[in-house]
């Protein structure tokens, strides 16, 4: 087991936004936080990466419990974000944003792994344009490269597919499945397309008002599941 | 004839301009750093240039140092000072600006004071070596030598800072924080070490400048409190980045210069405030801001 949670609940101010959170994941799956909006699956992934006000409980990456650890040590302990809007430095140059990723010091220097971009021919042939220049799937392909660059035990992407032109979508589904398959990273994403959480997850959580309302293997997750809690 | 005797005295003015610039641009140089990129109004900016000033007499006069060597000497020294000061005081503050204000001025007074009391309130002075002394005599103009010198030591610092923040991995991570703190976060970067290396870095730029400015002027406890107006003025003008105060810098001394040919000093101050004030009502965010999103 890579990752457990037991009973996290999260805090913005005094207000609870996550409340008794538990779940694990193995090394090579890939798991779906499902939800309408504002159910807390945003504040689960900034909850992993320490960015809220404040949490307990525990959460344990490799064995070790890293809930009082700052941001900046949960990156170091593995954790590779992708966020919500994408967040690309807009005034770094791709290389710059890329780069980055590796301040984290798990990779070797300030080195550019290779892997990052050989996913990524656009970014590859484009290092020295401005972040803020690029489109949205552009970027998208930036903040997973950039993320990828700290050579992740656990990836976290946040809406991945939020604000990307349909057609992209597939692109980007179809990239994630084949980090997860053929790369064997293991992945937290949340996602409101349910047909992608079907193609690229192992396991999935439910959540509904800052709780998990339900969890299980991606097979559990039946029409019925879906239509009581992501209803149209 | 009178026509002649014009131009070459306002071909002085503009050259004596570029003097005078240097002179506001090293004053502010670090003050760019830490206002314009981790956004600490550091009322005690003054303080430092005149603690560079001190370390430079001690130097010379107790420990026989040369001059040239007391420049990098007096960087170090303050940059170690203000490091004490950031890591006993500025950072708890970070997210408290007017807080920092007051604690900064507190401060300045504290080492005005602490100064006082070690060196007494008598002027002192700081010497060059004789090359530096001289007055360079080209046709009509004559200049001090130990003013070009500033105008190539402050030409040379200032490049040296742009490439520190372009192309070193510390200058990134200033730029990266400057930029979205919670993303620098979520990479790795500390971001508490990064604005402690900021901080020193720009206290001890502010070191150099008061090595420079002791020479210029007379060394005394207080000498620090007009620096630290003209620093604001240039780092607010020209926005918060290296480049928008090499630019408002620049302009604000060859204003001043050309001012000051036609009335004098105190009138040609009172204008180019005047005139900042009526630039900052129409572009308050200044000349180059370094990022859309300040902290």
């Amino acid at each position: 087991m890579l990752l457990k949670l037991d009973n996290v609940s999260s805090f913005y101010g005094r207000t609870p936004t996550l409340k008794n959170v538990s779940f694990t994941l193995d090394r090579g799956e890939c798991l779906c936080v499902l939800g309408r909006n504002g159910v807390g699956k945003t504040t689960l992934v900034k909850t992993l990466m320490g960015l809220t006000d404040g949490a307990d409980g525990k959460i344990q990456l490799g064995g070790k419990d890293i809930i009082k650890l700052p941001t900046h040590l949960r990156a170091a302990a593995g954790f590779g974000y992708v966020p919500q809007g994408r967040q690309i430095l807009g005034a770094f140059t791709v290389k710059e944003n890329i780069q980055l990723g590796t301040f984290a010091g798990r990779g070797k220097g300030s080195e550019i792994p290779p892997e990052c971009l050989e996913l990524f021919p656009y970014l590859k042939e484009n290092l020295d344009r401005r972040g803020g220049l690029l489109s949205g799937g552009q970027q998208q392909q930036l903040a997973i490269a950039r993320a990828l660059a700290l050579k992740p035990e656990v990836l976290l992407l946040d809406e991945p597919t939020d604000g990307i032109q349909p057609n992209i979508v597939s692109e980007i589904g179809a990239m994630l499945l084949h980090l997860n398959r053929e790369k064997g990273l293991t992945m937290i994403l949340t996602e409101q397309h349910i047909k992608v959480a079907r193609m690229i997850a192992h396991a999935f959580i439910m959540m509904d008002n800052g709780r998990i309302a339900a969890q299980g293997r991606i097979e559990e997750l039946t029409d019925e599941v879906v239509s009581r809690h992501v209803a149209l | 004839m009178e026509h002649m005797i014009f131009s070459a005295g306002f071909a002085d003015a503009l050259l004596l301009g570029l003097s005078v610039a240097s002179t506001w641009l090293i004053a502010a140089l670090g003050l760019t750093i830490v206002y314009g990129t981790i956004g600490v109004i550091n009322m005690a900016h003054g303080e430092f240039i005149m603690l560079g000033a001190y370390a430079t007499y001690v130097l010379e006069s107790k420990l026989h140092v040369p001059f040239l060597l007391c420049l990098p000497l007096s960087f170090l020294i303050v940059a170690v000072i203000g490091l004490l000061i950031e890591r006993l005081l500025i950072r708890y503050l970070y997210d408290r600006p007017l807080d920092t204000l007051l604690a900064t001025w507190g401060v300045s007074i504290v080492l005005i004071q602490a100064v006082r009391l070690i060196f007494g309130s008598d002027p002192l002075y700081l010497s060059v070596p004789n090359a530096l002394n001289q007055n360079w005599q080209l046709g009509f103009f004559s200049i001090s030598v130990f003013r070009v010198f500033i105008l190539a030591v402050t030409l040379a610092v200032s490049a040296a800072v742009w490439l520190f923040m372009q192309r070193t991995r510390f200058g990134m991570q200033i730029r990266a924080v400057t930029q979205n703190r919670a993303m620098a976060a979520s990479f790795g970067i500390n971001q508490k070490r990064v604005y402690a290396g900021a901080f020193a870095l720009g206290s001890g730029l502010a070191g150099l400048a008061g090595c420079m400015f002791g020479v210029l002027n007379i060394v005394l406890p207080n000498m620090g409190s007009g620096y630290v107006v003209q620093a604001f003025l240039v780092v607010v003008s020209g926005g918060g980045s290296l480049v928008g105060s090499v630019i408002s810098g620049g302009a604000v001394g060859e204003l001043q210069s050309i001012f000051s040919y036609f009335a004098d000093d105190t009138l040609a101050l009172c204008i180019i405030f005047t005139l900042i004030v009526i630039f900052l009502r129409f572009r308050p965010q200044g000349l180059i801001a370094p990022s859309a999103s300040r902290r």
